[in-house]
């Protein structure tokens, strides 16, 4: 008898034989109906010991030609970023595009886009855990890294917009020499500097204390005194006590818990920067959920970007199931479509309000100079997504792949549209200006990916990007569990 | 040959369905000094193994209300009483324009703290004698480890042997490796090169490992 058969749950099955729909098993159900199956979340017929193998194998081997590739490209527009930054520091502000009227330039639309993209990993692991979805086990671990990764790209922005870098230090509140000189509270800047900071260091727990089982597992394998001490000293000592894990579970529970809200205030509290302001465009009410849809919308297709790697470089398509890439895609219609509503949302109050202002604002954003940039917005955000009605198409990697990149592209350019369509034709058309990137704001952002993707490398070389101990426990223990010893299987047999 | 030093029992099982059923055998059976060590938490085990429910939720409320009045207080002595300023003609304590900060400082204690408690509790609030790091059970690869402490009231070697036999455990073994001071896995602080060394030749020798190793 073959293992999987020793449970009507219990099935084997590869990749490229799922479905994305229930098993059905006539007349096993009870009362003699059929019975719906869920596919495995981990495909292959993986055991518990094949698991950490295949997540730790990583970690512990030199790296592959493929990996210094990738590492050598990041680094290179990491070096991109770094030059920039220099020379930004040494020569000022003019070398960077805002002038007036677009005083808020490519800056604040790197800003908002990097937090948009940190907002899928503490949603995967804070919301789909609250609603028991189970496929997360498999994408968290690198949903997170990747939200800590966003989150230190876009700290860096509203750093370098206030022009004078070296006295960031003064939006915090301490009692200073300074009068004592406070930051105004009133302001939706102060909100923010606590909204992103919070943000960052409770993601970062969040994800460490997810990875506290994997980094004991890590060091159960490891054979070098040092790598063992050092793993062990960075689980604290993790040794899977159910007594322990009693406190873990709460104190997981209560984190996504809070998480859960956190993650929707901050967009909503990056986009008061705006609402609370009076310019037309900015001034509206729709304005925190258009973000946080957004942010949402952009982080998952960064997401699926970052996965269809992983699947194919990093052989992680067990654990990474052509399932997941296309419950990730289903969000992203969904998530567009809230998007798309958002956007004809946004014309339908300028008009209904008979605001001469706001209405103008739309159509000069529709229509104006910036025309081709709200094109590629709508176009990529809206239309393109479309395609995921198609359940080929969500499972077709390539399509899924383009299109996330596609929706990444759009995202930027809504940014893109809200910041400098608002601007540069405020109400005095005598001080209407137009905007445009210079060479130096391209470095940047194009720089920005680059310490992104270094940092998510390096993350895929030191630490489990599959959260172990979560894919144990959605597998099936009939198929995964692991095997007696070789006394006790004599034993048996004598027996 | 009996351990002189024995420091508890271990057994292990290979399914969450069979832990959950042993767990629940050993607590009726009124043994109190044990523990299981698990690659995943399971359901229901703290019914199985006699625990109330953890008490991390009750700190993590304290620590929220902690942090709404830091927020708030540190909003209001500096909005209102250290340095007043006049914004078009707005109340001093504008307390809706206070509400994000205090939301965010009330989340930040909240979960910061927990977490760190959390993690505390998870090495203090626990047997007297949990099994010595220094040795491989497999517990975080694939299986599901008893360990009854000798600490326990009820301790005798030969019937905690008999007894985890009886609930149909694999690789029973009595522990004798109280690891030496200053083991970097007995749990415990300490220092010292040559013990160190010992005690990890000791583990390959005697101990051995999960499906892997």
């Amino acid at each position: 008898m073959t293992r999987h058969e020793a449970s009507p749950y219990a099935t084997v099955m590869d990749d490229g034989h799922l479905t994305g729909r229930p098993i059905v098993r006539p007349g096993a159900g009870p009362y003699g109906g059929d019975l719906e199956v869920p596919e495995p979340l981990v495909t292959g017929g993986k055991t518990w010991a094949d698991v950490d193998q295949d997540i730790c194998m990583h970690a512990e081997r030199f790296p592959t030609k493929r990996w210094w590739i990738a590492f050598s490209v990041a680094l290179a527009f990491l070096s991109v970023l770094v030059v920039a930054l220099v020379t930004l520091f040494y020569a000022g502000m003019g070398i960077a595009g805002v002038n007036q009227p677009v005083s808020w330039g490519s800056f604040i639309i790197n800003f908002v886009f990097w937090i948009g993209i940190g907002h899928a990993g503490t949603l995967i692991s804070a919301v789909l855990f609250l609603f028991r979805q189970q496929w997360r086990t498999g994408i968290n671990r690198a949903a997170e890294a990747m939200t800590l990764f966003a989150v230190a790209c876009a700290g860096i922005f509203p750093i370098i917009h206030l022009g004078r870098p070296w006295f960031a230090y003064w939006l915090v509140p301490y009692p200073n020499a300074r009068g004592p000189l406070w930051v105004n509270f009133n302001s939706a800047l102060a909100w923010d500097i606590f909204a992103i900071s919070t943000y960052g260091l409770v993601s970062l727990t969040f994800w460490y204390v997810g990875l506290l089982p994997d980094l004991a597992t890590v060091r159960d394998r490891a054979t070098h005194p040092w790598r063992k001490a050092l793993y062990n000293a960075m689980s604290f000592g993790w040794t899977g006590s159910h007594r322990a894990w009693r406190h873990y579970e709460s104190a997981y529970m209560i984190l996504a818990a809070l998480a859960t809200p956190l993650v929707f205030s901050v967009h909503t509290i990056v986009s008061f920067d705006f609402a609370t302001s009076v310019m037309p465009g900015w001034h509206t009410t729709i304005f925190p959920p258009y973000f946080v849809i957004g942010a949402i919308f952009s982080g998952f297709a960064m997401v699926i970007t970052l996965m269809t790697f992983m699947r194919g470089y990093f052989g992680m398509k067990h654990y990474i199931t052509l399932n997941h890439m296309e419950a990730m895609a289903k969000i992203l219609l969904f998530t567009g479509m809230m998007v798309g509503f958002a956007y004809s949302t946004e014309f339908f109050m300028a008009w209904y309000s008979g605001s001469e202002w706001e209405g103008f604002v739309f159509r000069n954003r529709a229509f104006g100079p910036y025309w081709w940039a709200y094109a590629i917005m709508f176009t990529c955000n809206a239309i393109v997504p479309q395609v995921f009605w198609f359940k080929s198409m969500r499972r077709h990697t390539l399509v899924l792949f383009v299109v996330s990149i596609l929706v990444n592209v759009g995202m930027w350019f809504e940014r893109y549209v809200i910041v400098v369509t608002s601007l540069h034709r405020d109400f005095l058309p005598s001080s209407w200006g137009m905007y445009a990137l210079t060479r130096w704001d391209y470095a940047i952002l194009f720089g920005s990916f680059g310490l992104f993707f270094t940092l998510f490398l390096l993350f895929v070389r030191v630490l489990p990007v599959v959260a172990i101990s979560e894919v144990k426990g959605v597998m099936d223990p009939k198929v995964a569990r692991g095997t007696p010893t070789r006394a006790a299987a004599a034993a048996i047999q004598e027996a | 040959m009996m351990p002189t030093s024995t420091t508890g029992i271990l057994g292990h099982f290979y399914e969450p369905a069979d832990a959950l059923a042993a767990a629940a055998k050993v607590r009726d059976a009124g043994w109190t000094h044990f523990d299981f060590l698990t690659p995943f938490p399971i359901h229901g085990m703290e019914a199985a193994m006699g625990q109330k429910k953890s008490w991390i939720p009750y700190v993590t409320a304290v620590l929220a209300v902690c942090g709404i009045l830091f927020a708030q207080g540190l909003q209001n002595y500096v909005m209102v009483w250290d340095w007043p300023m006049n914004f078009g003609g707005k109340p001093f304590a504008a307390w809706p324009a206070f509400i994000p900060i205090t939301f965010e400082a009330m989340v930040f204690w909240a979960a910061l703290g927990s977490a760190v408690i959390a993690i505390i509790a998870g090495k203090t609030d626990t047997i007297p004698q949990p099994p010595p790091m220094i040795v491989k059970t497999g517990a975080t690869i694939d299986r599901f480890v008893l360990w009854i402490s000798a600490t326990d009231p009820k301790w005798d070697a030969a019937r905690a042997e008999a007894f985890v036999r009886s609930l149909g455990a694999d690789g029973v073994r009595l522990v004798d490796a109280a690891p030496r001071p200053g083991s970097p896995f007995d749990g415990r602080s300490g220092r010292g090169e040559h013990s160190r060394t010992a005690g990890l030749r000791r583990q390959d020798q005697t101990d051995e490992g999960g499906t892997h190793a």
